[in-house]
């Protein structure tokens, strides 16, 4: 009770905290469905216990704040509530409708006790939420963005977006290692978390490094699987879903979740689902390019082998159109060769049977003309031999008495010649007498011999040498005991 | 085959030769080059199919040059 201390009514603190109480508790009697935004839950793992802070915004800014309660069994209860129905336990940032209790404590002062969530306002919530996102990206221009990414032929460069130790990211290489075509895909992992709070921005992480090797790429892929469905409002997330969007090359998702799209999913070139149905796809792809290559080919094999058959056909009937022809030419030709043929022959009697005719007429004048001329011949020929003979008579005649003319004319003139030989001849052999060697050296002329050869010199002649001197009746010998040589040579 | 043709490019003029043959737009003449030719473009597509030549180390040397 309050006591008087100098004229004035004093309150001890309990009192007014028991007051406090009174009065709250009279007024509040019973519990209040409220909504505002759990901007933290600050769950304390030791105790179990809960104290979220509660705020209410009104255009960005708080205008009402207070901190509740929520015990751990309360906690425990709600939470698996919101597992089941969200498929995300209870966490910060999230709008709430919930149901407390007002309540005074002299020690605690007020407070908000907790004592049920209602997960479906927050579903209801984070949709809206969602939809809101969607609306901006399309508002933007960008959740079609990837969609509209020209997807190469042959996906085969695969950037993957996932956890090394995951059994989505095992599902996936071992599926597109194990095609029955033996088609071949490179892939390189880009390691990040893929659920939870920390996923937003760790796989924006990756995905800019991807950026950096885009060229190395041919798409992106985001692998998951084996995690359970919770913790995937990160695929939710605005900035993530931007990201993804406004990515260069074809980004493919296999999230493997069983709840509703989400809307990185959406924006996503395709969503596969699971890693399974992701590898599948791209094996897919793979084999429709090798449907194609196989189609043209039989294509290109068979109108090759067609258009040969048609060439053959073409070539074919030409032959048969011109052996006919050459057939019709031939018989037509033939026919027209007897023909001529016969009229040839025909022809040919004819002038054979004219020429004969010709030839016997020919004949009989011939022999007859003959006949003529060997008649006038020989009477020719008869008058010819007495003129030879007469002419021949008087050649002979005259040709000897020209010839005893030449006989006397001979015999005169040879007398003649013989006797102006004789008298020249007679001369001459006096001649003769006056040169003989003998008759010379009876005139007092001799010859000297030097080794039996006539000395013609004196210079073949030199003193002591032995000289033979040749003259009329004798040889004398003598030794030459000097020279004199004239001055004449 | 000298030219280095990606397999995109052999599938583009793979197709082109199949629609020129399909509408009849060669000469018996020109088949037999065209025939060959198409051949050629096939491999190209069919081996780009079973075989990747991406290097690993170049990945990772190109991120750390970029600043990693």
């Amino acid at each position: 009770m309050s006591e008087i201390i100098q004229d004035r009514q004093v309150f001890s603190l309990l009192e007014v905290a028991r007051s406090i109480q009174k009065t709250i508790s009279d007024r509040y009697k019973s519990s209040y469905w409220i909504k505002a935004e759990m901007i933290r839950l600050n769950h304390y793992k030791h105790s179990g216990h809960c104290y979220p802070d509660l705020v209410e915004k009104r255009n960005g800014t708080v205008i009402a704040q207070m901190r509740a309660n929520l015990w751990k069994k309360d906690y425990e209860r709600i939470s698996k509530k919101f597992l089941e129905t969200l498929k995300e336990p209870l966490k910060d940032g999230i709008k709430i409708l919930f149901l407390a209790k007002i309540s005074f404590e002299p020690v605690h002062g007020i407070s908000l006790r907790i004592l049920d969530i209602d997960a479906g306002y927050t579903l209801g919530d984070l949709e809206k939420e969602k939809q809101a996102i969607i609306e901006r990206l399309r508002k933007e221009g960008i959740f079609d963005r990837n969609k509209r990414v020209k997807m190469p032929l042959l996906p085969q460069r695969i950037a993957v977006i996932s956890v090394e130790t995951s059994k989505g990211y095992s599902d996936f290489q071992k599926k597109i290692a194990d095609n029955p075509w033996n088609f071949r895909f490179f892939h390189f992992l880009f390691p990040s978390v893929l659920q939870g709070d920390h996923a937003v921005a760790a796989i924006i992480a990756q995905l800019k490094r991807i950026k950096k090797v885009v060229n190395r790429f041919d798409i992106a892929a985001i692998v998951r699987g084996g995690g359970g469905d919770v913790g995937l409002s990160c695929y939710n997330d605005y900035r993530l879903a931007r990201e993804v969007a406004l990515f260069p090359i074809p980004v493919l998702t296999g999230i493997g979740h069983s709840t509703n799209e989400t809307i990185v999913e959406m924006v996503a070139y395709r969503n596969a689902i699971t890693p399974t149905d992701l590898a599948d796809y791209l094996i897919h792809r793979f084999h429709e390019f090798l449907l194609l290559v196989q189609k043209s080919a039989r294509t290109v094999r068979e109108s090759a082998l067609r258009m040969a058959a048609e060439e053959r056909r073409k070539l074919q009937a030409e032959v048969k159109l011109l052996n006919s022809a050459a057939r019709n030419v031939s018989i037509k030709n033939s026919a027209e060769l007897k023909a001529c043929m016969e009229r040839m022959t025909q022809h040919g009697r004819f002038i054979c049977r004219d020429e004969n005719q010709n030839i016997r007429q020919a004949r009989m004048a011939l022999e007859r003309a003959a006949t003529k001329l060997i008649a006038n011949n020989r009477m020719l020929a008869g008058q010819h031999a007495r003129l030879i003979v007469r002419e021949a008579y008087f050649f002979l005649r005259d040709n000897a008495q020209r010839l005893t003319a030449a006989q006397s004319n001979l015999s005169a003139k040879s007398l003649a010649m013989i006797r102006e030989n004789h008298a020249a001849l007679v001369n001459a052999g006096r001649n003769v007498d006056n040169m003989d060697p003998k008759n010379v050296l009876k005139r007092g002329f001799s010859i000297s011999l030097l080794n039996g050869r006539p000395v013609v010199h004196v210079d073949q002649v030199k003193a002591g040498d032995a000289l033979i001197t040749l003259t009329s009746g004798g040889a004398i010998e003598s030794k030459v005991e000097s020279i004199n040589k004239t001055d004449t040579p | 085959m000298s030219e280095s043709l990606n397999y995109a490019e052999a599938f583009e003029e793979l197709q082109i030769i199949v629609a020129e043959i399909e509408k009849g737009e060669i000469t018996v003449d020109a088949l037999s080059e065209k025939v060959k030719r198409a051949a050629q473009l096939i491999k190209i597509c069919k081996t780009k199919l079973a075989s990747t030549d991406e290097d690993v180390n170049q990945i990772l040397k190109e991120l750390e040059e970029s600043g990693e």
